[in-house]
C-alpha cells in the first residue's frame, strides 16, 4: 500500500528484522520436509544467538525447543514474529503478534493479493499501520545477514560477508544472489526479500541501509514500485551508491509480475526509469549487470574522473574493453594524453613488443613484476582516475602470482581512493583468481564487458 | 458354452442398474477435481488450523441445542478431547472425484517372526510417508498388516513400498486390495455407501458399554463428536461466523463453497475422528473373501446387506483381490461371534480371516503417533501422478 515517505517508525524497527533477540515462527513444522521446521532449523544450523520460540497448535516440541500453541502463550518478549503459516490463518496471526507487543511481523505465507485476495491484504495492512506492527511480506523467502549469523527464512544458505545490502521482491532472484555470494564471493551486509510489500516499503528499507555500517551499497529489485515518491525521497536522503533492477516492461512481463508479487506498474518504463534517474539511482538492464554494478559499487570508490589506464596481457580483452567504454560513453584515451609521464615509465615493465598506448598491453609473456610494476605506476599517477587490470592466462602466465600482486597493490594503494577492476578471462585459475580478488575488495569480472559496466558505473557513481 | 457377459445379459444389466460407479484410480483429472488447499475447502482448513486452540469453529449452538450441553461447556470438552489426543478434526477425499486409486494391502507374517522383526517393519509402515494410512495388527491374528495408498500409480506402489518389504525372510504374504467402494470409514458413510451418506454410527448401547470401559469420555464427550458428525448439511457442523473472524475471510461464501463440496458434490467429508488407541479399545477385523465364481453384483448385495449394519466401524469392499471386502468392529463394544456369524451365515463366503489391532498408524496422511510427538503432523504426499519408482527422486 501506498505510502508518500518512509515512515520513521518504520525504519526504526527493521533493526528488529535483521538482528532480533528472540523470534517466534509461526507454523514451525515437526518434519524436516516442511517449510515451517526449516526456518527454524537454519537459524539453529547458522548459528542465530538469540532465543527461538516455535509456534504449533499441534507440537509440544519442534527440533529440541519447546512449543507454544499460540504466540499468547509465550511470556518472553518477542521482537520478531515470523509467519510461515496459510493464509488464512494470517489475520489471527497478527492480532496475537499485536497482542503480545512484538516489534515486527514477517509474512513468509503467499496466496494474498497476488492470487486475488487484495482485500484481505489490504485489512491486515491497514491493522497493522494502525497498530503500528511493520509488515515485511507477504509472499517472501525470507532475511538475513552473515555478520550476524542471522538465516532467518526458508533459505538453504548465508552469503560471505561483504559491502552489499541486497533488497529484493523476487525470492527466486535473492536466492539466486545467495548463491553466487557463495560461489563467486559476492559479499552482502544484509539480504530481503519484501515479495508483495503490502506495508513496509523499499524506501522504509533504504534509509534503514545508510545506517547499516555494513553495508556500502545497496542492490534494489524492483517488480512494483508503488510509492515512487518515498522512493525518491529516501534515496536522496541516502549518501550511499544504489543500483536498481526494474522488471515488468514487457507486455507480459507486465502481467507476470502482478501474478508473482501483486506488483502493479500503471505507468510505461520510461516513466520508472525517470524515477530511478531522479532518485540517483543506477539502472541495470540484465541481472548479471545488475551483480556486476553492485560488486564494484559495494567495494570500490566511485570514479572521480575520466581517466580510465587498462593494463592486460592480451589485445584481444584491450579491444574488447575500448569499444564497450565507448559504447557506453566512457571512451578509453591514449596513455600519452593522461600522463605522458606515466606512458614513458610504464615501458618499463613490457618487452619492446609490447604497447603502451591504452590499454597498455604488457604483453602475453609478462611476469608477477612486471604486472606489478605497471599496476603501481598506474595507479600512483595522479592523473589516472582508476585502473582496469586484465589477466588472460598464457602458458607462462603465473595467474595465482599476479592475483596477489594485485591484492597486495591495491591494498597499498587504497589511501588514494581510486577505484581498481580486474578481468580474469580463462578457466579455472581464474575463476579462483575471481574470487580470492574479490575476497579482497577487488571486484574481478570473467568478461571485458562486464569489469567495463563496473567501471562505468563507478563514473555514474560519482556524478 | 462359455458363459455371456457383455452388454444386453442378464447379469450385467443387473450390475449396472445399481452398481454403475465412477471409474477410479484412473491417471487422469476427473472434471470438477479440486485440490486440498482449494478455496472451495477454505472453511475446513480454516477449522483444521484452529480447532486445536479455537474449538468454538464447531457449530456449538448446533451442538447445545441437540444435546442440550451449553457451548461454553462443549468448547472446553473439544478442547479437552484434543488435548487428550481423543480425537481429531479429519477429512476423507473421495477418490473417484479426486482421481486417485486407492490401494490397501494386507501382510502376513511368518509364523515365529521375531519381536524385533515386527518392530522393524511396523516402524518402516509408520515412517513411511507414502502409506497414507495403516493398521498394525496385535501378534496372534490371522495376518499382520493392513495398510493404504491413495495413488495414480500403482508402480509407486510396488515401488516405494511394496518392493521395499515383501522379500525380507520373515513376510509370508502380501496382498494388494483395490478399493472398490469406500463403504463405511471411522465409523462414518463414506461416498460409495448405497444410503446414509454422512450418517456417524455409534449406537446408544457402544456409547454405554465406551462409558463404563473406561474414564477419559463420558456420554456427554460422546454426544458432541455424534451431533457435529451427524449434523444435516456440513453447514451445521462449523460456525462459519467465527472461521471468519479468524481468517479474515467472508463468512458465507466460505459456506456455501464448503457445502458444495461435501453436500452437494461430495467430494469430501469433514469428520471427527474417534482415537480408539488412546480410549484403550480394540479394532477386531474381519478379511472376508467370497467363493471366485461369486458374480460382482451379488458381492455388492452382500456388502450393501452388511453395510446396514451399525457396528461395523471400517467397511472396505475390494476388486480384483484375493479378499473382497475388510470390515472391523470395536473388539470391546460388539459381539465378534454375532459378527462371524452373520458373515458366515452368506453361502457365498469362503474364508474370514480375523485380526485385532490396538491402534492406527495414521488418519489418512495425519500421524497418530503422539508418542513420537507427532500427533496430527499432517503428511500429504501430492505428487502421486509423477513417477517415483526412480531412486533419489
Amino acid at each position: 500500500m501506498e505510502i508518500k515517505e518512509a515512515r520513521p517508525y518504520v525504519v526504526e524497527s527493521l533493526k528488529y528484522a535483521l538482528n532480533p533477540s528472540s523470534i517466534a515462527v509461526v507454523g514451525a513444522s515437526r518434519y524436516p520436509t516442511k517449510v515451517g521446521n526449516k526456518v527454524v532449523y537454519e537459524l539453529q544450523k547458522w548459528g542465530y544467538k538469540g532465543k527461538i520460540f516455535p509456534v504449533n497448535p499441534r507440537a509440544d516440541e519442534v527440533l529440541g525447543l519447546k512449543a507454544y500453541h499460540t504466540l499468547r502463550e509465550i511470556k518472553e518478549p518477542v521482537d520478531l514474529v515470523f509467519v510461515a503459516v496459510p493464509a488464512h490463518i494470517v489475520s489471527s496471526i497478527i492480532h496475537d503478534a499485536v497482542a503480545i507487543k512484538a516489534k515486527m511481523l514477517v509474512i513468509a505465507t503467499s496466496a494474498f493479493k497476488e492470487i486475488g485476495r487484495a482485500e484481505l491484504q489490504n485489512d491486515i495492512t491497514e491493522y497493522c499501520r494502525e497498530q503500528k506492527l511493520p509488515l515485511i511480506g507477504p509472499n517472501l523467502v525470507g532475511m538475513g545477514s552473515p555478520y550476524t549469523h542471522f538465516n532467518c527464512g526458508f533459505i538453504p544458505y548465508l552469503p560471505v560477508e561483504g559491502p552489499i545490502a541486497m533488497i529484493s521482491q523476487s525470492g527466486a532472484n535473492l536466492l539466486a544472489a545467495l548463491g553466487t555470494s557463495q560461489e563467486e564471493h559476492f559479499g552482502m551486509s544484509f539480504f530481503v526479500g519484501l515479495g508483495n510489500k503490502a506495508d513496509v516499503d523499499f524506501s522504509e528499507f533504504i534509509e534503514y541501509a545508510e545506517s547499516d555500517p555494513h553495508t556500502k551499497c545497496l542492490s534494489i529489485y524492483i517488480e512494483g514500485l508503488d510509492s515512487p515518491e518515498a522512493f525518491v525521497k529516501s534515496c536522496k536522503k541516502v549518501t550511499k551508491p544504489i543500483v536498481v533492477i526494474k522488471v515488468g516492461r514487457s507486455k507480459i512481463g507486465h502481467k507476470a509480475a502482478f501474478a508473482h508479487t501483486a506488483s502493479e506498474n500503471p505507468m510505461d518504463d520510461e516513466y520508472y526509469d525517470q524515477i530511478i534517474k531522479e532518485a540517483g539511482a543506477i539502472r541495470a538492464t540484465t541481472w548479471q549487470e545488475f551483480l556486476d554494478v553492485s560488486l564494484a559499487l559495494g567495494y570500490q570508490p566511485a570514479l572521480k574522473g575520466d581517466n580510465v589506464v587498462m593494463i592486460t596481457n592480451g589485445g584481444g580483452a584491450g579491444l574488447l574493453s575500448c569499444d564497450h567504454f565507448e559504447r557506453l560513453g566512457l571512451p578509453l584515451k591514449e596513455l600519452k594524453d593522461i600522463s605522458p609521464l606515466l606512458a614513458q615509465k610504464i615501458r618499463a615493465y613490457m618487452p619492446m613488443f609490447g604497447s603502451p598506448l591504452n590499454p597498455v598491453d604488457i604483453s602475453g609473456t609478462a611476469s608477477v613484476i612486471q604486472y606489478k610494476g605497471a599496476f603501481q605506476q598506474a595507479l600512483r599517477d595522479p592523473h589516472v582516475d582508476g585502473v582496469l587490470g586484465a589477466i588472460c592466462p598464457t602458458a607462462v602466465t603465473d595467474v595465482h602470482g599476479v592475483t596477489l600482486a594485485a591484492v597486495e597493490v591495491a591494498e597499498k594503494t587504497k589511501d588514494l581512493h581510486k577505484p581498481f577492476v580486474m578481468i580474469c578471462q580463462g578457466g579455472e585459475e581464474c575463476s579462483e583468481a575471481i574470487k580470492l580478488l574479490r575476497s579482497h575488495g577487488i571486484p574481478a569480472y570473467k568478461t571485458a564487458e562486464q569489469a567495463v559496466n563496473a567501471m562505468v558505473a563507478l563514473r555514474k557513481a560519482a556524478r | 458354452m462359455p458363459k455371456l457377459y457383455k452388454i444386453g445379459t442378464p447379469e450385467q444389466q443387473e450390475y449396472l442398474r445399481d452398481y454403475h460407479y465412477n471409474p477410479k484410480g484412473m491417471a487422469f483429472s476427473e472434471p470438477g477435481v479440486i485440490a486440498s488447499d482449494a478455496k472451495e475447502f477454505l472453511a475446513f482448513n480454516i477449522a483444521k488450523s484452529f480447532y486445536q486452540v479455537h474449538p468454538e469453529v464447531f457449530n456449538l449452538a448446533y451442538v447445545e441445542e441437540k444435546t442440550g450441553i451449553k457451548k461454553e461447556e462443549a468448547a472446553k470438552r473439544l478442547k479437552r478431547l484434543y488435548d487428550e489426543k481423543l480425537m481429531m478434526l479429519v477429512k476423507n477425499s473421495c477418490v473417484n472425484i479426486m482421481g486417485f486409486g486407492l490401494y490397501y494391502w494386507v501382510v502376513k507374517l511368518k509364523e515365529g517372526t521375531s519381536k524385533e522383526d515386527r518392530k522393524d517393519l511396523y516402524d518402516f509402515f509408520q515412517n513411511n510417508d507414502q502409506i497414507c494410512t495403516g493398521y498394525p495388527m496385535d501378534e496372534g491374528g490371522e495376518f499382520d498388516f493392513y495398510n493404504g495408498n491413495h495413488m495414480r500409480n500403482l508402480d509407486n506402489l510396488f515401488y516405494g513400498v511394496i518392493e521395499k518389504f515383501r522379500h525380507r525372510p520373515y513376510v509370508e504374504w502380501v496382498h494388494i486390495c483395490p478399493v472398490r467402494r469406500l463403504i463405511r470409514e471411522s465409523s462414518v458413510n463414506q461416498f460409495d455407501a448405497k444410503e446414509g451418506y454422512r450418517h456417524y454410527f455409534f449406537e446408544e448401547d457402544q456409547v454405554k458399554k465406551a462409558v463404563k470401559l473406561q474414564k477419559k469420555m463420558d456420554e456427554k464427550d460422546f454426544a458432541i463428536i455424534e451431533a457435529l458428525n451427524n449434523s444435516p448439511t456440513v453447514g451445521e457442523m462449523f460456525d462459519y461466523m467465527v472461521l471468519s473472524s479468524l481468517s479474515g475471510l467472508p463468512a458465507k461464501e466460505m459456506k456455501e463453497d464448503l457445502i458444495k463440496a461435501v453436500d452437494h458434490d461430495r467430494g469430501v467429508i469433514p469428520m471427527i475422528y474417534l482415537n480408539y488407541a488412546a480410549l484403550g479399545l480394540h479394532q477386531r477385523f474381519f478379511l472376508v473373501s467370497l467363493f471366485e465364481n461369486t458374480p460382482t453384483y451379488r458381492s455388492e448385495q452382500i456388502a450393501d446387506g452388511l453395510a446396514k449394519d451399525p457396528r461395523f466401524v471400517n467397511f472396505f469392499d475390494f476388486s480384483d483381490a484375493h479378499h473382497n471386502y475388510m470390515l472391523s468392529i470395536y473388539d470391546e463394544l460388539s459381539d465378534a461371534d454375532e459378527i462371524r456369524a452373520k458373515l458366515n451365515s452368506y453361502g457365498e463366503v469362503k474364508e474370514v480371516l480375523e485380526s485385532l489391532s490396538s491402534r492406527q498408524f495414521r488418519r489418512w496422511t495425519a500421524r497418530l503417533d503422539y508418542e513420537n510427538g507427532l500427533y496430527e503432523e499432517c503428511v500429504f504426499t501430492d505428487d502421486v501422478l509423477l513417477d517415483r519408482s526412480t531412486e533419489g527422486m
